[in-house]
């Protein structure tokens, strides 16, 4: 690499994601204020004010995150690719995905996290990361803070504002939604009506926002019941080497066919370029 | 597992991720097939192998000559008759105490070497004339001798062998001809005895008897027409004697009783005529009638007792009836006749009896010479044959004495071996990476064959049909990304460890040091 193209790099990782072009804010949808919607949606402009330091490449890579800048690494063009499809799928729209895994273990927060990057990578997008596996959280280790309130705190807070459990992710057009500290909640709270004001609210304050709920495995079949009615579409995911076609055929029993957006077949041994 | 529809292409890829994968795994099998093959290799006995052949020529010039006349022993499935010879118990003695030089083994470990040294010993035939005999041993020296002396035993004892063959096969042929020979004096002898003891039933006399038979025949038929008819006339001539009166003296006498009493009634027809009964003169012929009757009674009775005795008349006034003696004689000649034909018949008879014992005797002593005839001229023809034969056998027992019917001749002599047979070093070595590579290859095949679990992303669209299915690679971190540089280094130096350690060896045993 050049020293010219080094300089770039680095200026380009300086400015990174902060450098947002604003796009024309959608407005107010009416009749649609609820709890927490403060009576007008945030934009993608106002986004960006509430952005914190953002994190660097070795900070995204250690926390196994895709960049844009690497863009020849086949991993960051499959999750470019499965984005575009997704919104061919949803014509445009912004969608709920639930992201489940067939068995444990098979990497379902890897793709929801990735997935969620995917869509921050499009200046017209955001992505909201909501974890929803109570039993095994994942998404409160992206923060610097782990203990931030989340979900379960939200459900259990009445005073706790939807604001308050947005947590930037120190990517630009990124949040996270962790589980929250109060583990002891169970996934009951999932059917409450509070938890489907929360994803009509978040829907609709950024029209071009994509909510990914990082879900159980499918072994919780309650659990991807009650999630997936809340989804518009579900992702799958399977393990090279460990899912099997008798598994996939069980997981897709359980979700309605409507929603059924594919399958992600996850950790395909590659062997990767050693400088 | 594998979808079924999948390329070698596919399948490839598919072996190569799996590697990939299961690289640790990969490499420990290839590190201990190669310590495993190294280890073979190293206790892998040595093996020095010796061989000779043998040109076993049975065309010689001599047997063209002897064609038809001498027989040549049959040298076919040599190789088999070969390892009967060889594996024979002299042989291995001889060959136990040139290779081995014990003093006294004792039977077990003489039966244990000898068992050795047939699995060591390999006999095969290369074309039809050149037989091989091949030694393996761990001490190249003892190959050699022990292969040298099968050699030469082998021909000794083929020799040796053949002309012990030719020499019984004469032996059984000359015991044979002296057989025939005894048996062809019997039947000349019992042939001479019988000529000499039937001579009178020579052949040729058969129709001289059957004449006589026939002459016979016709006497005695004649003889009994004669008796027959003598017989006839007896009894005509009996039935005619007894129906003739032997006199005729009481007939007259009778008649003339019968003639007065005629007179006497005229008369008294006359005198009643006359008279009455009651007249003096009638009462009178009356009375006389009736003593004429009673006179007739009178004379038939006597006439009757006197048949019944036999007594001839002793009536002076009776004559003899001349027709009754003609008859008495007559009937007297044929009752002669009669016995002189009977007599005839009996003797001609007897002939005849004696003419059939003869005949039959004849026949009898015609069938034995036959035989006899037949067994001479059967037992001559084998005798001659077997003369024959037996000089056949004489001659082909001087070729084989003389060595002239089979040789042996040394085609390619024992060579001390120089070099290791059997597998060697190197060929351990090689096939130990070659199986290193191939065993966990394969293993990793027969995984992604019979394993549920899936490994080949394009396999769930096929199965399921569904619209998206994503196949994502794994991300590596930079710490994992160190590691595996880490742990790929080290695999890399296992493997050229494993490697460099099998050159070594190989190097070093190149140079004989191992």
């Amino acid at each position: 690499m050049s020293k010219i193209e080094k300089a770039l790099s680095k200026a380009r990782e300086e400015r990174g994601n902060l450098r947002l072009v604003p796009i024309a804010s959608a407005g107010p949808v009416p009749g649609t204020a609820l709890v927490g919607d403060r009576g007008h949606p945030e934009t993608i402009a106002h986004m960006a004010k509430n952005e914190v330091r953002l994190l660097g490449a070795g900070d995204l890579a250690q926390r196994g995150i895709i960049q844009s800048q690497q863009g020849e690494d086949p991993v960051v063009q499959v999750f470019r690719d499965l984005r575009t499809k997704i919104i061919q799928q949803s014509q445009g729209q912004n969608a709920v995905l639930l992201v489940t895994s067939v068995s444990k273990g098979c990497g379902s927060s890897f793709i929801a996290r990735n997935l969620g990057a995917a869509f921050a990578f499009d200046l017209g997008k955001t992505a909201v990361l909501i974890d929803c596996n109570l039993k095994s959280p994942s998404v409160h280790k992206l923060l610097a803070n782990p203990s931030v309130p989340g979900l379960t705190d939200y459900f259990e807070n009445p005073d706790l504002d939807i604001k308050e459990i947005i947590h930037p992710l120190g990517i630009a057009r990124y949040r996270v939604i962790t589980a929250g500290k109060r583990r002891e909640i169970l996934e009951e709270h999932f059917t409450s009506a509070k938890m489907k004001r929360l994803m009509e609210t978040m829907r609709r304050r950024y029209q071009e926002r994509f909510i990914i709920m990082d879900g159980p495995p499918m072994s919780k079949i309650a659990d991807i019941r009650i999630l997936s009615e809340l989804a518009d579409y579900v992702l799958i995911v399977a393990r090279y080497g460990r899912s099997t076609n008798a598994q996939i055929a069980r997981c897709l029993d359980v979700i309605s066919e409507k929603k059924q957006l594919g399958i992600v077949f996850n950790e395909e041994p590659r062997l990767p370029r050693i400088r | 597992m594998l979808p079924e529809t999948m390329s070698p292409d596919q399948v490839a890829k598919a072996l190569i991720a799996e590697s990939f994968h299961s690289r640790r795994l990969v490499v420990g099998i290839f590190v201990i097939v190669n310590a495993v093959a190294l280890t073979a290799g190293l206790l892998w006995p040595k093996v020095y192998t010796a061989s000779t052949s043998i040109l076993v020529d049975e065309r010689t010039i001599i047997q063209p000559l002897m064609a038809g006349a001498a027989v040549a022993t049959d040298a076919l499935d040599r190789s088999k008759n070969a390892r009967e010879v060889i594996f024979g118990r002299k042989i291995m003695d001889f060959a136990l105490e040139s290779g081995w030089g014990k003093t006294n083994p004792s039977a077990e470990e003489r039966e244990l070497l000898i068992e050795g040294i047939k699995k060591r010993t390999v006999i095969s035939t290369v074309g039809k004339n050149i037989l091989r005999i091949e030694y393996h041993d761990d001490d190249p020296d003892r190959a050699f001798r022990v292969t040298d002396k099968f050699a030469e035993l082998f021909m000794q004892e083929s020799i040796a062998a053949k002309a012990a063959e030719s020499k019984a096969a004469f032996d059984f042929i000359e015991k044979q001809t002296q057989e025939y020979q005894d048996k062809l004096t019997t039947t000349e002898q019992e042939l001479k005895e019988l000529r000499s003891s039937t001579l009178e039933v020579r052949s040729g006399s058969e129709g001289e008897v059957t004449t006589r038979l026939n002459d016979l025949y016709r006497r005695i038929d004649a003889a009994t027409q004669e008796l027959r008819e003598a017989e006839v006339k007896e009894a005509s001539l009996e039935r005619q004697v007894s129906g003739e009166a032997e006199s005729t003296a009481a007939i007259s006498r009778e008649s003339q009783y019968r003639a007065r009493i005629g007179e006497l009634q005229s008369r008294l027809d006359t005198l009643r005529l006359s008279y009455h009964d009651t007249h003096p003169d009638i009462v009178q012929v009356k009375q006389q009638i009736q003593d004429l009757t009673e006179g007739i009674n009178a004379e038939r009775v006597r006439r009757e007792q006197t048949k019944r005795s036999g007594q001839s008349e002793s009536d002076e006034s009776v004559v003899n009836n001349p027709v009754y003696q003609q008859l008495r004689r007559e009937r007297s000649q044929n009752q002669a006749n009669i016995e002189a034909l009977t007599a005839r018949i009996t003797e001609l008879q007897r002939q005849l009896q004696d003419e059939v014992g003869r005949g039959k005797r004849m026949h009898s002593g015609d069938a034995r010479l036959a035989e006899l005839t037949r067994d001479y001229q059967i037992t001559r023809d084998i005798y001659q044959d077997l003369l024959r034969r037996r000089e056949n056998a004489r001659v082909s027992m001087n070729m084989d004495s003389d060595r002239q019917g089979l040789t042996f001749k040394i085609q390619e002599p024992v060579t001390l071996p120089q070099s290791l047979g059997g597998p060697r070093f190197l060929h351990f070595v090689v096939g130990g990476m070659l199986l290193g590579v191939l065993i966990p290859l394969g293993l990793l095949y027969a995984r992604l064959q019979l394993d549920p679990r899936i490994r080949i992303g394009s396999a769930i669209t096929v199965t399921h049909k569904l619209p998206i299915v994503t196949v994502v690679p794994h991300l590596w971190s930079p710490t994992e990304l160190k590691s595996l540089r880490l742990e790929l280094v080290l695999l890399t130096l296992v493997m050229v460890a494993t490697i460099a350690a099998s050159a070594a060896l190989s190097a070093m045993r190149v140079i004989k040091v191992l």
